[in-house]
């Protein structure tokens, strides 16, 4: 079977290679015909398109609205997504080996550190333009500059303020947004000299989002559990295909039963009630384990505070302020006691029966609001259980120490 | 008058003293780290960089016990802070903050077995605790800061305020940043118990800004060091003692940047004939935020602003400091350290210098192993300086030597 390391090439040979990978990726899509299976198979056929020579390269930030990308009939290349995907190939040795040998620091997020060893090595496709948000972090800003530098390519960064705590962002924070995406949207026009259809790709989005809103509707009432790390996994690729036809179908096919049938969350074991759990920031995408611990011990992750985007649709005749506003009121970005009031009151409405919070190695962002976090659910009386790890991670002490927390916590749940 | 600590310098000292509060760089306060912890100290993640570590701490002693210390902190006052009370309006406080230094110092001994902050102009003293006039304000440029203004604004919502830093600085940048410095001073004249003052440098008085200097006049041909937050001039002086000398310094704190930040204000310089006094207060009236975050921004171009306006900027200080050496002090767990540092790395190989990154701690300490490795770094380029001396002395007398031949030859001919 054909590796990771052999599609990423642009010779003949590896596009023939590519095919084949893309050919038997797509026969496993077409056997489960579920909307994970063809997600992947989307974003990953979307993805190798980049690697041929001449490809319009997008490195984007994980918020970005892709749609102003879609428009153009370009995939974006997300740092974040790039890196949780090679590790978890064939290619993790030699790309580790890289980050090892790079003189970047080794505490910054290891999303971040993996991603600029793989473009440096030619694991990623180098960057035609870097495309930036203020959301999330700033580390991920500031590699993306510093790579437009280096590969000598075009820098923006959508400038978004941190929205009030209590309110929404004002309208006049919305309309800045908007028109520095109006003209976000010109200017990659203007670099590519292709035609934009940014209808479209709104509509495209807006059928997606119409579905996954839908979705999240019903898990939100309790009418359907779904395992939450899947989930996340999916939503995650996802990111890669808003605002395309694949996008609009892979997400309508949530809607299925078959569709979600292997992203469900396990059926209540012989009457006994699984400890349900609502899981905040990113996953450990490799380590599996102790995922499978926590079923075999009857606690589930039934929600994860990272699903919780594009859930309205955007206006097609007038979509930059909508899309703005995905972004001013994204209910990751915010100050901590935000980010802690969201996530309680989510709590409360799925009646979890505890958080937990990933401390994702390097994640100033999502580490420097843990203090503010915590001490909400303890007076929300929810509780709460923070593990550190690396998201790209697999095995090692770490691993092994947040798995025994995880099973203390559920003794005592 | 009551003080406003700030944390990150990157702040117009001038707006802040115009508003009735004597500015106070929280770096100067820090718990000492060698006093217990108060039980109920606030914590934070330890993957934080040490300069937000410990101004937490700092600022959670100060107001944790602002209540109880308030009488006691009033009557005694630390050392360094009558002089800064000399300089303002509130004269009389200061002597009597002056007088009191001895009864600050006993009070640390006895004490012992609470929190403890340490004066860094010298002076131990016990944890007096905040007025609860006191105010903080942090400048949220990186996530850490960020997070840590969070943190403080959540425990201390009535004390503390977190000023958002933009990236860029752009208009549109500018003009948010002019905002929020219109509602911070707003919010500090009417927290305000004191009568707005005019105090045109405030931050010249001591104690008041992060005073590092050169301990000697920098030259070429040295050292160009590049550090985060600094309390004192101990890496500079370190360099010296290993025989080496200085030749620029790009800091948060270094004097280019916190002089010009200490006595920055909204007044206007004077007119031809007008009396400083006369300019501050047409500055008051005429209150143009814009050109002061304009100013600040223009100031204040550290690592986490934009990286193609850093890299002109530090590539300006090289070409006029013309080092022989670069040595990168980061604070461990620094992101916007660790891309700076790439950044200057290539700096440095693009000019044919030697650089060596090292990890520091918040306040810096020269410990075993660092000390070690700049010593070792210094040594290979005096080395290197050796041997091209001894080369070039070498050569020299080479063509002393031909010389002498054709003079001689010219002699017999
Ligand atoms: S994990 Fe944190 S640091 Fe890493 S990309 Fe996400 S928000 Fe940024
Ligand atoms: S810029 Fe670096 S040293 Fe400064 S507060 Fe942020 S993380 Fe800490």
């Amino acid at each position: 079977m054909p590796g990771m390391a052999d599609v990423t090439g642009d010779s003949f040979s590896a596009s023939l290679i590519r095919g084949a990978f893309l050919a038997q990726t797509r026969w496993k899509a077409m056997k489960s015909r579920t909307a994970r299976r063809y997600m992947e198979l989307h974003a990953l056929s979307a993805s190798l398109e980049l690697f041929k020579p001449g490809a319009v390269v997008p490195w984007v930030s994980y918020l970005f609205p892709t749609e102003l990308l879609a428009s153009y009939g370009i995939t974006p290349m997300i740092p974040e997504i790039g890196a949780a995907t090679l590790t978890g190939t064939d290619l993790r040795g030699p790309v580790e080996s890289a980050a090892d040998r790079m003189p970047l620091a080794r505490d910054v997020c290891s999303y971040h550190r993996i991603a600029l060893a793989a473009v440096e090595n030619d694991m990623l496709p180098a960057p035609t333009m870097c495309l930036g948000t203020t959301p999330l972090c700033l580390g991920k800003e500031c590699l993306l500059e510093m790579l437009a530098l280096r590969y000598d390519a075009p820098f923006r960064e959508i400038r978004v303020p941190l929205p009030p705590d209590e309110v929404e962002a004002s309208s006049e924070v919305v309309a800045d947004v908007a028109e520095q995406m109006r003209v976000l949207h010109e200017d990659i026009g203007r670099w590519t000299g292709r035609k934009p259809d940014l209808k479209k790709a709104i509509g495209l989005s807006n059928r997606a989002s119409a579905a996954w809103g839908r979705v999240m509707a019903e898990r939100l009432a309790g009418r359907l559990e779904m395992n939450g790390r899947r989930t996340f996994a999916t939503v995650f690729l996802g990111q890669l295909l808003w605002g395309t036809e694949e996008g609009a179908r892979d997400f309508e096919r949530l809607l299925t039963e078959r569709g979600r049938s292997d992203l469900l969350a396990p059926a209540l074991d012989e009457g006994r009630r699984l400890k349900r759990l609502l899981w905040l920031h990113t996953v450990p995408h490799h380590d599996s384990e102790i995922f499978e611990m926590m079923e075999r011990r009857g606690a589930v992750v039934i929600f994860e505070e990272m699903g919780q985007m594009h859930l309205e649709t955007v206006d097609p005749d007038d979509p930059f302020p909508g899309l703005a506003r995905r972004l001013t009121d994204n209910v990751l970005w915010g100050s901590s006691t935000r980010r802690a009031r969201l996530n309680v009151a989510l709590a409360k409405r799925l009646k979890v029966d505890g958080a937990v919070h990933f401390n994702h190695w390097g994640c100033r962002h999502g580490l420097g609001s843990l203090p503010v976090v915590r001490s909400a659910f303890v007076e929300a009386g929810i509780p709460f259980l923070a593990i550190d790890g690396d998201a790209l991670g697999r095995g090692g002490a770490q691993q092994e120490k947040s798995r025994q927390a995880m099973e203390s916590f559920l003794e005592l749940l | 008058m009551p003080y406003c600590y700030y944390t990150c310098n990157l702040l117009p000292l001038g707006l802040i003293a115009r508003a009735g509060y004597t500015p106070r760089w929280l770096g100067s306060r820090l718990v000492d780290a060698n006093a217990p912890a108060r039980r109920e100290a606030l914590s934070i993640h330890p993957m934080t960089c040490p300069y937000v570590t410990k101004l937490v701490a700092a600022a959670d002693a100060l107001f944790a016990g602002s209540a109880g210390g308030e009488a006691e902190e009033r009557r005694s006052g630390p050392p360094s802070e009558a002089s800064c009370d000399r300089g303002g309006a509130a004269g009389a406080a200061g002597a009597a903050g002056a007088a009191g230094a001895a009864e600050a110092a006993g009070a640390a001994e006895a004490a012992a077995s609470s929190t403890q902050t340490r004066d860094l102009t010298g002076a131990l003293r016990g944890d007096l605790g905040g007025s609860s006039d006191d105010c903080l304000v942090v400048p949220g440029g990186c996530d850490a800061a960020r997070r840590m203004g969070d943190l403080l604004a959540a425990t201390y919502p009535e004390l503390v305020f977190v000023l958002s830093m933009p990236r860029s600085a752009g208009p549109e940048a500018v003009k948010t940043l002019a905002a929020d410095l219109r509602r911070l001073e707003d919010r500090l004249l009417t927290r305000g118990a004191m009568t707005p003052a005019h105090d045109p440098k405030p931050g010249l008085a001591p104690g008041t800004a992060p005073s590092v200097d050169y301990p000697a006049v920098p030259r070429p041909g040295g050292v160009f060091v590049v550090a985060g937050p600094l309390t004192d001039d101990s890496l500079l002086r370190l360099i010296g003692r290993l025989g080496a000398h200085v030749s620029g310094l790009e800091s948060c704190t270094s004097p280019d940047r916190w002089r010009p930040l200490a006595t920055l204000d909204y007044a206007a310089p004077p007119a031809p004939g007008q009396t400083a006094d006369a300019a501050v207060a047409a500055g008051a009236a005429g209150r143009d935020h814009g050109d002061l975050a304009a100013k600040m921004l223009e100031t204040g171009m550290c690592p986490r602003r934009s990286t193609t306006q850093r890299r002109a900027h530090l590539g300006r200080r090289l070409d006029e400091s013309r080092p022989a050496s670069i040595i990168y002090a980061r604070q461990s767990f620094c992101d916007p350290g660790a891309y700076d540092a790439l950044l200057m790395a290539q700096l440095a190989r693009e000019r044919g210098l030697p650089f060596l990154e090292i990890e520091v701690d918040f306040p810096f300490e020269a410990n075993g192993p660092l000390l070690t490795r700049v010593e070792a770094f210094l040594e290979a380029q005096l080395l290197d300086d050796d041997l091209l001396d001894r080369l070039d002395d070498r050569l020299d007398d080479g063509l002393d030597d031909g010389l002498d031949d054709d003079l001689g030859d010219t002699a017999l001919s």
